[in-house]
């Protein structure tokens, strides 16, 4: 029995590697399963990277993303539905509960329909806060689109994201960016708390703000949503168990027509092509685990002195020995495991702690082949005795949460494995003034052995 | 060390009388007939060393001198040099002090003056002790200094 259930789970993961990392069974919730053909080449394009796709709407009675404790589904992709709220099976909390267990989430919203109330109040426990009356609409007239929104101006065009900052892998980007435009009609923005665990992927450009469109007024007042970088569009959030949602704040740019439309810049002469396929592609692939996976091979440490049996992760140092650690690391690229490198401007780095780091150390990549860096340092252990970690805490945007603890005693020097003193130069002196009075006390003896007649009867006539 | 008292008082018999010849001469402005009654103070106590002590005592004190000079080396180079490693210092220096210290109790033993103190000790005795002790300390001392 326990044979074919790892039997079972072994095909299973062969299968699940074949496409995302992390298992391929997705499930779509659309307000009404037709609308699918709205959005038939992302989904086509899905499914040609291997997914099962299940397509449900929030009403049915059928839809559970639990099934005996166990997740339903690997991944859940949500498009803008008109209900208010999304049934009892969709809550807030088993939404939270659905990334607690290890599952990712996209999520496409749209400014022209409401967000289901679940929604909302599964952001706001993730510190993503979408406007009040969740009918906000991002509108630039700096950067819309010509052709579709001379008058509205709620088509923004936005370049590629680029790099979050340096030393973060640029995952949304195209391999060689072009001046392409990323079309985004009808956007709902996002305001974004301090969490730790936020990263945007893309914010609106400086001149865009978001307005209730319902308002007639015409000039802007106080309650102004949010306005320029403030807004978040692309929205992603990598839970500590290394599940992930993604926020889209327009679910329009999946959709067909803004996949292949020709837009056109304010001051662009021809009209361009969009890249929102690629887009969509790279922002689902990171979503559901596809692209910025890594993953731990081996971790490996040993003694690294001569004349020593230096062999593999013992239990026990000394103290000031010297030490290799090694580890060894894959990177997950959309259907296979691939090297790892660290970024230029960054670091993955050793940490050697008890309570607190007595030594953080970058680690070097030392081999390197198709499947995986191996990355490692030479160090000597502190002077202190006691439990100790090696530890890797590598927690990097847009790549899953590598945190390994292997823990190692060290003792202190045995009674015999300190120097001689005369290895130490500085104790010569007083070697030497053992020697001397050991040897002057020879002579003392040896005369004072030979002159005993002589003093005997010396001090016999004194008296 | 009574008897050794009296004997050494005897010596000085002579000194004080030189002493009191001189007390005159320190009140006139003169100085060196005070200087020269220091010296003659001085060579007259070596003189008197020299020809009242037996021989194996002056051999213990010319060796008692020798290890003032080695420990005070010692002690030097700890204090300039720094005390790294701790141990080395510790036992290159309580060797030479200790051999200081047995020595000294040789000298006490062995002295004829102190005879009636240690009636039970004849001078080999102590010697034989003495060379034990000196050996426990040298053992104990090139141990320590590892």
């Amino acid at each position: 029995m326990t044979s074919l259930t790892s039997f079972l789970l072994l095909l299973f993961t062969a299968v699940a590697q074949a496409i995302s990392s992390s298992g391929s069974r997705l499930l779509v919730v659309l307000e009404d399963v037709a609308e699918k053909a709205h959005y038939s080449k992302f989904l086509g394009d899905l499914e040609g990277r291997g997914f099962e796709v299940t397509y449900e709407t929030p009403k049915s009675e059928s839809l559970s993303l639990f099934h005996l404790g166990e997740r339903s589904y690997d991944h859940i992709l949500f498009f803008p539905t008109k209900a208010k709220g999304l049934g009892p099976n969709l809550t807030a909390n088993l939404l939270l509960k659905f990334i607690d267990a290890q599952g990712n989430i996209l999520l496409a919203l749209s400014a022209q329909k409401q967000a289901p109330t679940a929604i909302v109040a599964a952001l706001s426990e993730l510190d993503i806060h979408l406007p009040s009356e969740r009918t906000g609409l991002v509108v630039d007239h700096f950067n819309y689109d010509v052709t579709s929104a001379d008058e509205k101006h709620d088509v923004l065009l936005l370049p590629t994201p680029g790099a979050l900052r340096p030393g973060v892998k640029d995952f949304f980007s195209p391999a060689t960016p072009n001046d392409e435009v990323i079309a985004f009609p009808q956007a709902i923005g996002q305001v974004l708390g301090n969490g730790a665990l936020l990263t945007p992927i893309l914010r609106a450009p400086a001149t865009a703000y978001s307005y209730n469109p319902k308002e007639e007024s015409e000039v802007l007042g106080d309650d102004l949503f949010a306005a320029g970088k403030q807004l978040s569009l692309v929205t992603t959030v990598q839970a500590r168990n290394s599940a992930r949602l993604t926020v889209i704040g327009s679910a329009d740019m999946l959709s067909d027509k803004w996949f292949d439309a020709k837009v056109q810049k304010v001051d662009g002469k021809a009209a361009i092509a969009t890249v929102n396929r690629e887009f969509a592609k790279r922002v689902s692939g990171w979503t559901f685990n596809e692209i910025g996976v890594l993953k731990v091979n081996s971790i490996e440490h040993h003694l690294n002195e001569e004349g020593q049996g230096n062999q593999s992760n013992p239990k026990i140092y000394r103290i000031k020995n010297d030490v290799t650690y090694s580890i060894s690391l894959s990177e997950y690229e959309w259907d296979h495991w691939a090297a790892f490198k660290v970024p230029a401007e960054d670091d993955l780095q050793l940490e050697f702690s008890m309570l607190s780091p007595f030594h953080r150390l970058s680690l070097k990549p030392t081999v390197s082949s198709e499947e995986s860096t191996t990355y490692s340092t030479n160090f000597k252990l502190p002077d202190q005795h006691g439990i100790f970690n090696f530890k890797i805490n590598h927690k990097r945007p847009f790549l899953n949460n590598i945190e390994e603890k292997n823990t190692v005693s060290v003792r202190h020097f045995a009674h015999d494995e300190w120097p001689r003193s005369y290895a130490i130069s500085g104790a010569w002196p007083w070697i030497s003034g053992i020697g001397a009075t050991v040897t002057g006390w020879l002579f003392f003896v040896a005369i004072w052995l030979y002159s005993k007649p002589a003093g005997k009867g010396e001090s016999k006539k004194n008296r | 060390m009574a008897p050794k008292k009296s004997q050494a008082n005897a010596a000085p018999v002579v000194t004080t009388g030189t002493t009191t010849t001189t007390v005159p001469a320190v009140s006139t402005p003169a100085k060196k007939p005070s200087s020269d009654a220091w010296s003659n103070v001085a060579s007259n106590i070596l003189s008197h060393y020299q020809k009242t002590t037996p021989q194996r005592t002056k051999l213990i004190d010319l060796f008692m001198a020798f290890l003032v000079l080695v420990g005070g080396l010692q002690f030097v180079y700890c204090v300039v040099a720094g005390n790294y490693p701790f141990n080395a210092f510790l036992s290159g220096f309580s060797a030479t002090v200790g051999q200081f210290v047995l020595t000294a109790s040789l000298r006490i033993q062995t002295t004829e003056a102190n005879k009636a103190d240690f009636p039970s000790v004849s001078p080999e005795r102590a010697f034989a002790d003495y060379v034990v002790g000196s050996l426990i300390l040298h053992f104990f001392c090139v141990n320590f200094i590892n």
